[in-house]
């Protein structure tokens, strides 16, 4: 006997291997579950896979497929197939797919409005009514089932329905009742008459999860008390995080990257409150757990990959930013690799897919997500999400950074504030699009010193300018004030990736910004804030190095600038000024990065800000993406009509002569006189 | 026929209105501060000159702007429209207008980024914005915002493609008004920049070249394309060789598979080769390579995965180059991987393909790029000349000539496609030698050197990839800043690091050929080049 499903997500896979086993086990059926992924499209190869199992099965589920290119195949495919299978049941996916639910005597037309739901509002506005009527869907169909006749007309709308319910709560005895469900109904087997299925379990649409508690909690209090005892520990809004969670992935009980995530937050020193996220809008979620009046929590990390309102299908980005600035809690989305496993995201110089890129990316950012990191993923051989250890804590310890610049106080905060120089050349230090940056940072530091940041303001801008280009720069023949001179060997004990960067650039200290055995690191130390001059990519009299395909890794003056910067000043954000610099255009994987790339190498554990022109949305997305940056953007100078000057000023008027004069003596001496400042002015 | 004496001067009228109007940035930025309160009545009427359809405003008639723009400056809001009732324009059409001026009037007046930057710091949530040109879209504005990009998926919107569509005709038209016939190929350059903001109008222009549109799924998402017919098109299909930036690839890894789709789609049609260029070419080089079709299709190219930029910049700004056709070869090298997916659906992520590049350049007959903006011009930043030079110099050695250069201005009015030379006159006036630019620049002292450094040296960058730049543009530059004594003083005390790069870099120009001049000329210059050797020593 064989089903076939094809699904997206990655809450699905773990209940369906399960089922498989259970229900074997249970009644000898000889069952085969074939289940795939449809959340990217296919390659010829895997859909050679996809198309065998189709042949042979009994029974297929097609779940949330959006994908119109893996639509149109599968539409093909059914209907080839069509007096193979027993029954085709479609649930949640796009109107040609819904239309290719086959199930006795069904009208398909009829069960649009429920297992339709998400294809069918897709271009509809305001995801949040939607959003809650879903969740009222969730809890009340298995109530409403009961005054449903079992016979006549309307039993297989009433199949539908039974199975739409166990799949809307995809715990792994649904997911099993599910399968059995279809198969007791559609299949012609002796062996399938003596199977009982139970009633649809129900859980909770709203709740919080913790994974050192056995059930769910309904309410904060009820989960406060239960951490405050568990945890020792009393829940504070300054040391504690919202998670937002995917409820179907709490349901299938496949949170084992959730877990690890909230251990190594833990493992921080800070609490966490794991909401089930309410899919189609958190707001609710995030109303009803993470804030009473004011906010219960400092930062609200989405796990869920989607839009914070309207969900996988739309987002409302505007009710989103609307509702987030109101609460001023800041807002991180990261990402489970839901569509490509470990290893092909590993494995991959891109990094993560492009399905995944524009839906858990792109449409967060819009929303105000910053943080874009990857956690954790299906590994190719795994049936459940599983954490990426590194970056769970490399993540967690970003969060804690942000936690502490929220809680410290002003006058022990430090920060870096780090300038460009390009083209490489003195005049250039300051280098940034459309911005005077001298007048600019001096501004800051004003500001910075009347909030109680510990800082020496220089007299003037240019003042701060002169010291940052003058002071001792001569006696290193350097373009900058040398703040500090980094021993080779301090540079070795502080960053692990000395040993990759000499691979590139041979041993340090390396040509470049060094002087002796020390590593030179360029900028002023004004109290608490420390102004740096970011070093170059180092072509400078390198031809050879220009003209390779790929680039290196960034040199050792590079590397050793940001590990000053976090290992020795000590620093708890670092503000780059000004478009932009060059920090985010290292090598490594384009978005969703990993441990081996070189921006995440180089930014480490700090807060990231970024004062990036306004006009500049593309360059400042990279930065966003690969140097976990927050953008804090900039206007661009006022601008007016060139006008004329000079004498193009005086061209025009001879022009404006001739063009009204009306006595043709005058228009052939004009026209000379045209003629002539024409020529010398190269027209 | 020539021209006669009344049409000289209409073309000539019509060239000087065009620098006239040009907007131009006069200054720099200060973070925090608000825009200074000088004339806001141009940066206004640009503004008020674009149909906003989303927002229900429709642009002020140009021959009324002026007088009405200058109203609402001195009298307010009411009193502009009161005055174009009086020229027959119904109110309620004209208000939503300066409602909008008035909203981004206000909003200029104040400036809260250092508070949001200090907001930032103390880790409180920093609402996101659009990113954009100021007069595109009004709403970049409070600044202080975390700028986004869009959804990938939703590009090329409707909007874009409906525009995409008039600027790649006329391109063609002016491709054959000079040569007499449509070119059998093409090289785009396809930024973020712009795709970001014109929600992808130059994808919509390589679509349409190709002949093909783009069709939405059920999640809305612009996921495939179909073909338009050669009926509807009334052209052959365009062969189209995207080069495509590192950020472009980032940020829109979706597009870039749709418009590798495109481009198969397009070679797979059974249509005349002299109707469908890209068929011929695929064709042909399956012929000629002895290659399968995936190969011969290869038309999207960037840089290695996770690697970004030419480096054409680089090697032209540090003067690492001896010849001209280093600097197309750079390109090659830096830029030849292809990506999207093959005939079986494997993803090509980043394949390394130099042949396929080598050969699918060797056919293109016009280079192009788009511009969105006049914030950022063609010689405002290196990005410009390291691309489109950077492909037009590597075209000219694969196709042995020289290709047709083009430019046009997405953000205007009207669709106009300027040659590249007409583009560097252009700016060059509007800007470079013009007072209002540089002293704007100058009321910024030490930045505002480097600035029009900045600017020459990127001027330069066109002569090296592309040999663009008119001698009496050298010239110029010479007599503006060098040998105005006054003006060489000015930049000698605010900045004679900077100073003294321009200098370098005119001797750079000469010395490769790109200014020819009087030999005192260049004695003059030398001069003045020691003699801010000898400060910089001093100072330095």
């Amino acid at each position: 006997m064989r089903i076939t499903v094809l699904y997206v997500g990655s809450s699905l896979l773990a209940p369906l291997k399960n089922a498989e086993r259970e229900i074997n086990r249970a009644y000898g059926l000889d069952l085969r579950v074939g289940a795939y992924n449809f959340g990217a499209p296919l390659s010829d190869r895997e859909w050679q896979d996809v198309d065998r199992d189709l042949a042979e099965t009994d029974i297929v589920f097609v779940i949330h497929v959006m994908d119109g290119e893996n639509a149109s195949r599968l539409v093909a495919a059914l209907d080839a197939y069509k007096d193979r299978h027993d029954a085709v049941i479609v649930i949640n996916c796009m109107p040609e797919l819904m239309r290719h639910t086959r199930m006795g005597r069904l009208d398909v037309s009829r069960i649009a409005s429920t297992g339709g739901w998400i294809g069918s509002r897709v271009k509809r506005r305001n995801g949040a009514r939607h959003g809650h009527q879903y969740l009222k869907l969730v809890d009340r169909l298995p109530g409403i089932l009961k005054f449903i006749p079992t016979a006549g007309a309307l039993t297989d709308a009433k199949h539908y329905l039974y199975l739409f319910c166990y799949f809307l709560q995809p715990t792994p005895a649904n997911i099993q009742s599910m399968l059995l469900y279809a198969l007791k109904h559609y299949v012609r087997d002796k062996r399938l008459k003596t199977v009982k299925t139970a009633a649809p379990q129900q859980v909770r649409s709203v709740a919080i999860y913790h994974p050192d508690a056995t059930d769910l909690f309904d309410t904060f209090a009820a989960y406060e008390k239960w951490h405050n005892a568990k945890k020792k520990k009393r829940l504070h809004p300054d040391s504690t995080l919202g998670l937002l969670l995917m409820r179907p992935q709490v349901v299938s009980k496949t949170t084992k990257h959730y877990d690890a995530l909230i251990r190594a937050i833990e493992n921080e020193g800070l609490s966490v409150v794991p909401a089930i996220a309410t899919l189609m809008d958190n707001r609710e979620a995030v109303s009803r757990f993470f804030r009473n009046g004011s906010p219960r929590v400092s930062q609200i990390v989405s796990l869920t990959g989607f839009s914070f309102v309207g969900g996988p299908a739309m987002n409302d980005s505007a009710a989103a930013a609307e509702f987030l600035r109101e609460l001023n809690v800041p807002y991180r989305s990261a990402v489970s690799l839901d569509t490509q496993t470990i290893e092909a995201w590993r494995e991959s110089p891109t990094g993560l897919n492009p399905v995944q890129a524009g839906m858990q990316i792109a449409i967060p950012e819009i929303d105000g997500a910053t943080e874009p990191f990857i956690y954790g993923g299906i590994p190719v051989r795994g049936q459940e999400p599983a954490p990426l250890e590194d970056r769970c804590a490399r993540f967690a310890r970003r969060l804690k950074r942000w936690n502490n610049l929220r809680t410290a106080r002003r006058d022990r905060v430090k920060l870096a504030v780090v300038l460009f120089c390009f083209p490489p050349n003195k005049g250039n230090i300051g280098t940034a699009a459309d911005l005077d940056v001298f007048p600019s940072v001096f501004d800051l530091l004003e500001r910075l010193a009347s909030d109680g940041y510990r800082v020496d303001v220089p007299a003037t801008a240019d003042e701060l300018r002169e010291r940052l280009l003058g002071g001792n720069s001569e006696e290193f023949g350097a373009p900058a004030n040398v703040a500090y001179r980094m021993p080779t060997t301090e540079y070795l004990r502080l960053c692990p990736y000395v040993r990759d960067v000499e691979k590139d650039w041979g041993a340090a200290p390396g040509s470049i910004n060094s002087f002796g055995d020390d590593v030179l690191i360029q900028g002023v130390t004004l109290g608490n804030i420390f102004i740096g001059v970011q070093p170059t990519f180092g072509f400078e009299g390198d031809p050879m190095r220009l003209m390779m395909a790929r680039s290196g890794s960034p040199h050792h003056g590079f590397m050793a600038f940001y590990t000053y910067l976090s290992k020795v000043f000590n620093a708890d954000g670092v503000i780059h000024f000004g478009t932009h610099g060059a920090l985010e255009f290292m090598p490594g994987k384009q978005i969703g990065l990993s441990g081996e790339c070189w921006p995440d190498r180089l930014i480490d554990e700090l807060p990231n800000f970024y004062v990036y022109s306004v006009n500049n949305p593309s360059e400042g997305s990279i930065a966003k993406r690969r140097s976990y940056a927050e953008l804090i953007s900039y206007l661009t100078p006022p601008i007016e009509n060139a006008g004329l000057y000079r004498d193009l000023a005086g061209l025009k008027d001879l022009v404006m002569a001739y063009r009204q004069s009306t006595n043709e003596n005058e228009r052939e001496k004009l026209f000379e006189a045209i003629e002539t400042l024409s020529r010398e002015l190269h027209f | 026929m020539t021209k006669t004496r009344d049409e000289k001067v209409l073309e000539l009228y019509e060239q000087l209105l065009e620098i006239e109007q040009r907007l131009i940035p006069t200054g720099l930025h200060v973070f925090g501060r608000p825009s200074p309160p000088r004339e806001r009545g141009d940066l206004l009427k640009a503004i008020a000159s674009f149909d906003r359809p989303e927002a229900g405003l429709r642009a002020l008639p140009e021959e009324f702007a002026d007088e009405a723009i200058r109203e609402f400056v001195a009298n307010g809001a009411d009193a502009a429209v009161h005055c174009l009732e009086q020229r027959g324009l119904a109110a309620e059409t004209t208000r939503p207008v300066f409602a909008l001026l008035e909203n981004v009037s206000t909003k200029l007046e104040t400036n809260t980024e250092i508070d949001s930057l200090v907001r930032a710091l103390r880790g409180e949530f920093i609402e996101p914005g659009p990113g954009a040109d100021i007069v595109q879209n009004p709403d970049i504005l409070p600044t202080g915002r975390n700028t986004h990009a869009l959804n990938p998926y939703g590009v090329p919107s409707a909007v874009a493609f409906a525009r995409g569509k008039i600027v790649a005709s006329s391109l063609l038209n002016r491709y054959k008004e000079e040569n007499g016939r449509y070119p059998e190929a093409m090289a785009l350059v396809l930024w973020g920049l712009d795709n970001i903001k014109t929600q992808g109008e130059g994808v919509a222009q390589a679509l349409w070249l190709l002949g093909v549109r783009p069709v939405r799924d059920a999640l809305n998402r612009a996921t495939d394309v179909e073909v338009i017919s050669l009926e509807e098109l009334g052209r052959p299909r365009i062969d189209v060789v995207m080069t495509v930036s590192g950020i472009f690839r980032d940020l829109f890894s979706p597009t870039v598979h749709l418009l590798d789709k495109a481009v198969r789609l397009a070679a797979s049609l059974d249509e005349p080769l002299d109707e469908n260029y890209v068929r011929k070419h695929v064709l042909e080089q399956i012929a000629q390579d002895n290659c399968d079709a995936d190969e011969a299709a290869t038309r999207v190219f960037s840089n290695a995965p996770g690697n970004y930029g030419t480096n054409v910049n680089f090697m032209v700004m540090d003067s690492q180059w001896e010849r001209e056709e280093t600097l197309g070869d750079l390109f090659v090298t830096r830029k030849c991987f292809a990506y999207g997916r093959d005939s079986k659906g494997q993803t090509i992520e980043g394949r390394e393909a130099r042949i396929a590049m080598d050969r699918a350049l060797s056919r293109v007959e016009a280079t192009y790029q788009n511009i969105d903006t006049f914030e950022i011009g063609l010689t405002d930043v290196d990005h410009y000349f390291e691309y489109l030079g950077g492909v037009s110099k590597a075209v000219e050695k694969r196709a042995q000539a020289r290709p047709s250069i083009y430019l046009s201005d997405s953000l205007s009015r009207d669709v106009k496609i300027r040659s590249l030379e007409e583009t560097v006159r252009l700016e060059t006036r509007a800007k470079t030698l013009n007072p209002k630019w540089y002293e704007g620049m100058l009321q910024h002292g030490f930045r505002g050197v480097a600035e029009i450094e900045n600017r020459v040296s990127n001027t330069f960058g066109w002569s090296a990839t592309a040999d663009a730049v008119d001698d009496w543009i050298y010239s110029e530059v010479a007599n503006t800043f060098v040998f105005d004594e006054s003006m060489l003083e000015r930049l000698k005390e605010l900045n004679p690091h900077s100073a003294h790069a321009l200098v370098q870099r005119l001797l750079e120009a000469h010395g490769r050929g790109y200014w020819e001049t009087d030999p005192d000329v260049l004695e003059k210059l030398q001069e003045i080049s020691h003699d801010l050797e000898d400060q910089l020593e001093g100072v330095a």
